[in-house]
Parts: C-alpha cells; structure tokens; sequence
C-alpha cells in the first residue's frame, strides 16, 4: 500500500467518525438548537475530511480542486440552512408562550 | 466489498420504500420519499446510468421534495390536526397483496436472468448508427434522434401539467406560503449571490455537455427550475394568476420548436422527426431547457405565471 492509500484510509476513518458523532447529535439532542450544532460542526469537518480523503486518492488535480468546490458549495448551503432553521427555531419558541 | 455495497444501497431502498408508506406522519413520510429519491440516484450511478442519477437527484429528489413539502405546510395550515394523523389504513389485504407481487417480481426477474440477450437488438442497431451523427452520448441520441416522438410528447405533457395547476388555481388566491414575503436576512442574500450565477453556469453546462456526456435538456431544466424555486422560497419571485407574453413564449417554446424543426424532414425527402444535425440539436435541446424550467418552477409554485416581487 502507498502513503496515498494510508493517507486517504485515515482521513476517510477521521470524516465517518464525524459523521457517526453528528448524526447521534441529531438523534439524541434534545432541542433544535443543540441537534444544529451538533450536525454543523461534525457534518463540515466529515465532508472536509471525506473529500480530503478522495482528494488525495484523485486520477488529476482537476478531480481534487472539484472535491474542493463541492466541499465549498456543501459548507455554503449548510451554513445558510442552518441559520435559517435556527430562527425559524428561535422564533417560534418566543411566539410559544 | 462493491458487492456489500450494492447489497446495502438495496436494503436501504426497501426499508426506505416501507419507510414511506408505513406513514406514521405525513412529514415523516415526505423526508422519508426525498431520502428515497437521493438513494435511488446513488442506485443508478452504480448501475451505469449517470444520466438517470442526475435527472432522478434533480426532479425526483429535490423539486419534488419541495413540492410536497410546500404542499405539507399548506395541508397543516388549513387542517393542523392532520399532523399527527396516521395516514396508513389497515387492511387484511394488504399482506397478502404485497407476498403475490414480491412473487411476481421475483418471478420475473428470475425468468429474465434467464433469457439470453437478443442477437439483433435496437440497441447495438442505435449505436452502430450513432457513429454516423455527431452525438457521442448514447442516451442524447435516443431521446432525440430515434424516441423523438417520445421526447416530443414529454414536453406536451409538462405543458399539459402546467394547465391543468392553472385551470384549477382558485380565482380568489389565498395567500399561499410561497407568495408571503419572508423577513430578509443578509445570509440569504449572500447564497443567492453566489449560488445563482453558479446554478445557471451549471445548467449551460449540463446543456452543453448533453452532446458527449450526461446531461442534457432534462437535467439542465431541472437545475435551472431549482434556481427559480430557491428564488420564490426567499421571497424574490410570486406566483400570478396568468402568464406574462414572454412567459408564453417560454412555455410553448420546447414543444413549438421541437416541432417545427422536425416537420421540416419533408421538405429535404426525409421522413418527418428527421433532425438535421449539429445546430438544431442544440436549438431543440436549449428551447426545451427553458420550457422544462419555466414548467417545473410554475408546477411548483401552483400558479399560471410568475412575477418578480419589487422589494
């Protein structure tokens, strides 16, 4: 096995356990809020990580500066989402009592 | 190890399937078909069909989604109790039912692993004439030069849809969740900034690209319908009761062109549906693009036409 492979076996172990960490977030959290901050910050990082992992293991540097973009593109919808769930949370906990 | 894989993505589909039909919410049952639509285009990419992934990611995953989700939120306004409501009925039925089809399909799959494939196919006959066009992407090729027909009345379908959500619209429109105006927020601004220059940069690719790899007319339309459907849900686009001229225009424009190009085999001594290469390929493709999008943004949406809303 090359350095590419253990280097890219790492980092894919590393992402699937972000992902594993954030999902049972999601699962186990209580309110909105904290199951959101809990799928954010692992849910980034395992994509960074994942993509990262791909990168290494890519045919050409157009294929990893793809892995790239779509990590960039998956970070700018999930940060937008995610503020918009937040106040969407926020705000209908306020209208509740 | 590819085969745990496929063994995995099969299983997920079928638990995904009870998932949504098991119905214990509504809400549940619609996240539980989006997931089920993401799933099934991871399916087709691993059977070799990226034309198929894409086009399933785009309509059956993410615009339908919408869809039902937009149509969840209006259910609930009208009906809150229905929220909590199990949809499942049973029924002694049921079980029965579901063993004679699972034997069925069964059945009949296990007949066709059987047959050997036909020596002289329509497939190896489309490929070998595929050399002779400048198409390189099989799947182009047969939605456009030998199923022309088919395509043809896709796009008169898609139109029919449009016409049936806008002779149904009530005439005194309530106002539906898509036409409030949400409350700006700067992050909102920010994606739109930046995703919709890129969604359209993508679609033209997907068009362009139709001609030698996956893509084409249906995945771009679909791509490009997500922008006008990201654009009405933050409050820039509101639904009207009729279409403006050049919404018209855009509308008709697949099935017309699509039409009219085809019509001219006649005249040149060749059957009609005969397409003449290179340019009117790209004609078709592009005027059907538009009218997929327009359709699909106005399909979901619920409206005759769209407007930009001033802010």
């Amino acid at each position: 096995m090359s350095w590419q492979d253990w280097a890219s076996g790492v980092l894919l172990l590393l992402g699937c356990g972000f992902y594993l960490a954030g999902t049972l977030g999601m699962l186990r959290f209580p309110d909105a809020l904290s199951r959101l901050h809990a799928l954010t910050k692992t849910d980034n990082l395992g994509l960074m990580l994942v993509c990262a992992a791909l990168a290494v293991r890519a045919e050409s540097l157009r294929i990893a500066t793809l892995l790239g973009v779509v990590w960039l593109l998956g970070i700018t919808a999930s940060t937008v989402s995610a503020h918009l769930i937040a106040r969407y949370a926020r705000r209908s906990k306020e209208a509740e009592p | 190890m590819t085969l745990a894989l496929d063994i995995l993505l099969a299983l997920g589909l079928l638990w995904l399937g009870w998932q949504v039909v098991s119905g214990r919410a509504l809400f549940r049952s619609i996240v539980m078909l989006i997931v089920l639509g993401l799933l099934m285009a991871v399916v087709w990419s691993r059977l070799g069909a990226p034309d198929l992934a894409l086009a399933e990611a785009a309509v059956g995953a993410a615009v339908t989604g919408a869809m039902l989700l937009l149509a969840y939120r209006r259910i609930i306004e009208l009906r809150p109790e229905r929220a909590h409501q199990s949809l499942l009925r049973r029924s002694r039925l049921a079980a029965p039912l579901a063993l004679l089809c699972g034997a069925l399909v069964m059945g009949l799959g296990f007949e066709l692993l059987k047959l050997s494939s036909p020596a002289d196919s329509a497939g190896a006959a489309a490929l070998a004439a595929m050399q002779q066009s400048e198409l390189s992407n099989p799947v182009t090729g047969v939605l456009l030069l030998f199923r022309g027909y088919d395509t043809l009345l896709e796009m008169g379908v898609l139109l029919a849809a449009w016409l049936g959500v806008k002779m149904v619209q009530p005439a005194e429109r309530q106002e539906l969740p898509v036409s409030r105006t949400p409350l700006p927020t700067y992050l909102t601004d920010a994606l739109l900034a930046v995703v919709i220059p890129g969604v359209v940069l993508v679609a033209g690719y997907l068009l362009h690209a139709g001609g030698s790899a996956p893509g084409g007319a249906f995945q771009a339309g679909a791509v490009l319908a997500g922008a006008g459907v990201l654009l009405a849900l933050t409050g820039r686009l509101r639904p009207t009761p009729e279409p403006s001229q050049l919404q018209r225009i855009a509308l008709a424009l697949g099935v017309v062109t699509f039409a009219a190009i085809a019509s001219v085999g006649p005249l040149f001594g060749k059957p009609v549906m005969w397409l003449p290469e290179g340019w009117a390929l790209y004609v078709i493709e592009g005027a059907m693009t538009i009218s997929i999008a327009l359709c699909l943004l106005l399909l979901f949406i619920s409206a005759g036409g769209v407007q930009r809303r001033e802010p």
